[in-house]
């Protein structure tokens, strides 16, 4: 004796509170579950990938910033370690040490602002936001410290980094690297065992290690769900391949795993810093470039391991000073493909939770 | 005294009528809502507290839930007091039980009670209800257990 | 207590000289009762009025050092002025009503939602002649209150003639009446061990057993809290307001003073059910004597906010249940620990009434028995039926090499 109930289209629109930017779902419910997801992207479109190809190279570098806000300092990173493979130029020592640190702080203060917001959107009302984001302020006074600013840093260069360290950054540094895993076990003791998060996150959002691999995802929702990936071991860039670190996996492949597998990343970054930090030597911050740069013809994809995932530049030259081709691979845009198949079958609040464990960020996935 | 027992007899009826005039159905029932009060109301000016506060607790409270639920759940199309052919010989019978009742109520040799002063009925409702009626106490708690597993039974999706 | 009329322990002592002055100069007693009744009211709305104006403060204060931050501090010296502030911003924003909503209902739910809010205060003993109506149903008559408000978040839902308003309030609806549940039956276990369900009577057992309710019963505390929580529609269960989901609520088309209405009422609401828990579990007005010194009825107003400061507390803590599991929690979980408090309590009050027992000995044996039932009821059940996500690790595996599991490939 069923009721007659029709499926009605419901809008998660692009102005909410909670999807992260600027990103529509158009969502068919029947009762309470979804029966299908659509995604509608775009809305922050601002055809950098064709800005570029009137760009110097070096010119380039802001548009690395401002594609994925929330984490400048491993965009910039990309694009200069792919045109310097493009060119052959070799960095020196120290800037490859201060790219480590700076992508690794970067890395910390991405994935303090992703899992923060993710529990903001299972319903508490923004107090671990505020706790992690103190560190993410300390972080970003190092930043500004630096290179003067904060969130769109235009720091690396290619063949180095644009500015060497002040005297009050090793300080600092050394201060939080001191600081901050009493920090983390503070937020491990807060959060790992609230049954309400337990409940709002366990078992929601499932994608398994098949279908991870199939759909080319990566980053914490490939490493959340079974596979130990990192490109950082699976393909290693800069000097990485001298510092010795864990990569963090998961059992489930749900937002839970996904939570965790943030937390431990950050102290695994710390871990690189610290050795970062002890080997650091003196020279260089930048290899010399000259003012016309006019790499060789070619192409050249390579990757690096961003907070959100696997970001690549595939970059073509023809020996002018502008790229001829510049195209980014981003995670959120790839990771957000999988969404759909995550979502069906769940209600809308999971939805929510799911998508704000993806960790989309919506300048990434518009470009 | 009397003033109370006037307002609050013509709210209850003024709810009443307007149940059976207004439009919207969900009205309908704000309307019943309210005279549920006005009876509730009557029941203090007769010194009958707990079933007063029992009265809203019921009535204003879970049973115009249930009616509100109900309406939810016809079609809008049939929630409107449309007219229809039965209106007039509907309102002949009414008037003929309304009649009656009257007349009865009228004729009646009405005793009045004589108590004294106010005394709390919750406590002598609970000793009538486990004493002389106990078997009526324990056949409605089955029944309404039986009315709730009945419910189970038929919104389980098997 | 000296029964002077300038005696403001007890507030009820000018009131009652009043009362003989107006019986000596002839008014007759349907008078003296209306303007007592009327000063009763007067007392009051005027604690309503300054509390819902504190309490706007207070709670954004407190939030803000929950979150390690300060709270309001612009407007006025630490910023007392900012209840003000909103208020004014809230007048005059226009007040927009859509053509389609139901233009009666939509107006009328918002007042009338405040009328229980304020009705509740009228059963309760702020000292020991300071009783606004000394119903003898004061327990079922609060909870009747709070089974009319269901109503009224419907018609607000309703009037808006907007399905997400709709979808909204019945959920909140489903959630208001099964958390009626287990706090009529955790009252159930208080009415049972005090013997009566007027209010000044359970306050008045307080002071003759010298004390508190909540020693007694923390199972009972516990589930109406928690139950409580819910009825009120706060964090940890407040889908009705949900900021971070698309049902945002059953006041998703109110705006301007309409809303500042169903804000302010809520925060009466939370006022509300905070004094009744503190008139049943922690004495009301009496406290092991210290009521001779400072006024009962200030002692009062202090527990109150303590017990606000919980709901504070919660709210800043705690994330948000989805729907289901936050029925499942009040039927699984509240009302069996709610139905074995009931009867826990029966068996006792049987034991000390049939045998007449001395209070002083039994009490304490009580108390310690309801402690330890209660830790232990809790622990094991919650353990029975909530398991399922403790077996879960909680940290991940660490791999110190890659290791991807490829597919075989597929045969030539």
């Amino acid at each position: 004796m069923a009721i007659k109930t029709e499926p009605i289209v419901v809008n998660i629109g692009p102005q909410h509170p909670s999807t992260h930017g600027v990103f529509r779902m158009r969502v068919t419910l029947d009762g309470e579950t979804i029966t299908d997801a659509e995604m509608v992207i775009g809305y922050l479109h601002r055809s950098m990938e064709k800005l570029a190809e009137e760009r110097t190279w070096t010119q380039n570098i802001p548009f690395t910033d401002r594609m994925d806000y929330l984490a400048a300092m491993t965009g910039n990173m990309a694009y200069c370690i792919a045109v310097e493979r493009l060119a052959g130029i070799e960095v020196p020592e120290r800037a490859q040490y201060l790219r480590v640190i700076f992508a690794e702080l970067q890395r910390i203060a991405s994935h303090a602002m992703a899992n923060g917001t993710f529990i903001n959107d299972c319903g508490a009302w923004q107090t671990p936001l505020f706790y992690m984001f103190r560190e993410r302020e300390k972080i970003l006074d190092l930043f500004e410290m630096t290179c003067g600013a904060r969130l769109t840093l235009n720091y690396m260069r290619i063949g180095g980094v644009a500015f060497d360290i002040p005297d009050e950054f090793m300080p600092a540094l050394q201060a939080l690297v001191d600081e901050l895993p009493d920090r983390i076990d503070e937020y491990d003791q807060l959060l790992l065992d609230n049954e309400i998060l337990l409940m709002r996150s366990r078992d929601i959002g499932k994608i398994s290690a098949e279908d991870a691999m199939n759909a080319s995802l990566s980053g914490p929702m490939l490493r959340g769900s079974g596979v130990a990936w990192d490109v950082r071991k699976g393909d290693p860039y800069s000097i990485y391949d001298r510092f010795d670190f864990e990569i963090p996996v998961g059992h489930n492949g749900d937002c839970f795993d996904r939570f965790i597998v943030r937390m431990a990343e950050v102290r695994q970054s710390l871990s690189i810093i610290k050795q970062a930090m002890v080997d650091i030597p003196p020279g260089k911050h930048c290899a010399e470039v000259p003012l016309n740069f006019r790499p060789p013809e070619g192409e050249v994809y390579s990757r690096i391991e961003s907070p959100k995932g696997e970001l690549g530049y595939y970059l073509v030259s023809d020996g002018g000073p502008f790229p001829y081709r510049f195209h980014v691979r981003s995670p959120s845009l790839i990771n957000l493909s999988a969404l759909r198949e995550m979502v069906i079958g769940q209600s809308v609040a999971d939805a929510i939770v799911t998508l704000g464990s993806i960790d989309i960020n919506v300048g990434e996935v518009d470009r | 005294m009397v003033i109370a027992f006037w307002t609050l007899a013509a709210l209850t009826l003024g709810a009443a009528a307007m149940i059976i005039v207004v439009r919207n159905l969900l009205h309908a029932v704000l309307f019943l809502i309210l005279s549920f009060i006005g009876v509730a109301g009557l029941y203090i000016t007769l010194s009958a507290d707990f079933v007063a506060v029992a009265q809203i607790l019921i009535y204003a409270g879970a049973i115009a839930v249930l009616m509100i639920f109900a309406v939810m759940l016809t079609p809008r199309s049939s929630r409107n007091n449309a007219g229809n052919f039965l209106q007039l010989p509907a309102l002949v019978l009414s008037g003929l039980i309304a009649a009656g009742a009257a007349i009865v109520a009228y004729e009646t040799e009405w005793r009045e009670a004589d108590r004294g002063s106010f005394d709390t009925t919750a406590a002598q409702i609970g000793d009538a209800l486990l004493s002389p009626f106990v078997l009526p106490f324990e056949i409605a708690s089955v029944l309404l257990v039986a009315a709730m597993i009945g419910a189970i039974v038929l919104v389980r999706e098997d | 207590m000296l029964s002077n009329w300038y005696d403001f322990r007890d507030l009820g002592n000018p009131v009652s000289r009043l009362i003989e002055g107006l019986e000596d100069a002839g008014v007759s007693d349907g008078w003296i009762y209306v303007i007592t009744g009327l000063l009763g009211a007067i007392g009051i709305l005027t604690f309503i009025g300054i509390a819902a104006v504190i309490n706007i403060w207070i709670e954004r204060r407190v939030i803000g050092r929950v979150q390690i931050r300060r709270g309001p501090n612009r407007v006025g010296p630490f910023g007392l002025l900012q209840p003000i502030a909103d208020a004014i911003k809230l007048i005059q924003k226009e007040a927009l009503q859509p053509k389609v909503a139901d233009g009666f209902v939509f107006t009328l739910a918002p007042i009338v939602i405040f009328v229980p809010a304020i009705l509740a205060f009228a059963v309760l003993p702020w000292g020991e002649q300071m009783v606004l109506a000394d119903l003898n149903v004061g327990v079922l008559f609060i909870l009747a209150l709070g089974s009319t408000t269901t109503i009224m978040i419907f018609m607000a839902g309703y009037a808006s003639n907007n399905k997400y308003a709709l979808l909204g309030s019945m959920r909140v609806i489903a959630m208001l009446i099964s958390y009626e549940l287990p706090g009529v039956l955790a009252l159930l276990g208080v009415v049972l061990f005090a013997g009566t369900m007027s209010l000044s009577g359970i306050v008045g057992f307080q002071d003759f057993y010298w004390s508190w309710l909540i020693f007694f019963q923390p199972l009972a505390l516990l589930i109406f809290l928690l139950g409580s929580t819910a009825e009120l529609n706060r964090t940890p269960a407040d889908i009705a307001e949900a900021e971070s989901e698309i049902v945002a609520g059953f006041h998703i088309e109110y705006s301007g003073m309409k809303f500042g209405l169903f804000y302010a009422v809520e925060l009466v609401n939370a006022i509300a059910v905070s004094a009744v828990i503190a008139t049943l579990f922690l004495g009301g007005w009496w406290t092991f004597g210290l009521e001779n010194v400072i006024p009962g009825w200030i002692l009062f107003i202090g527990k109150i906010y303590a017990v606000y400061f919980i709901f504070i507390w919660f709210r800043g803590t705690l994330p948000r249940f989805r729907i289901d599991q936050l029925m499942a929690f009040a039927w699984k979980f509240l009302l069996p620990l709610a139905i074995v408090n009931a009867l826990l309590v029966a068996v006792e009050v049987f034991v000390w009434t049939e045998y007449d027992l001395n209070a002083g000995v039994v009490l304490p044996i009580f108390g310690v028995v309801n402690f330890a039932l209660a830790g232990v009821l809790i622990v094991a059940f919650g353990r029975m039926i909530g398991a399922a996500y403790e077996r879960y690790p909680k940290q991940p595996m660490m791999y110190r090499d890659i290791d991807v599991p490829l597919p075989e490939p597929a045969p030539a």
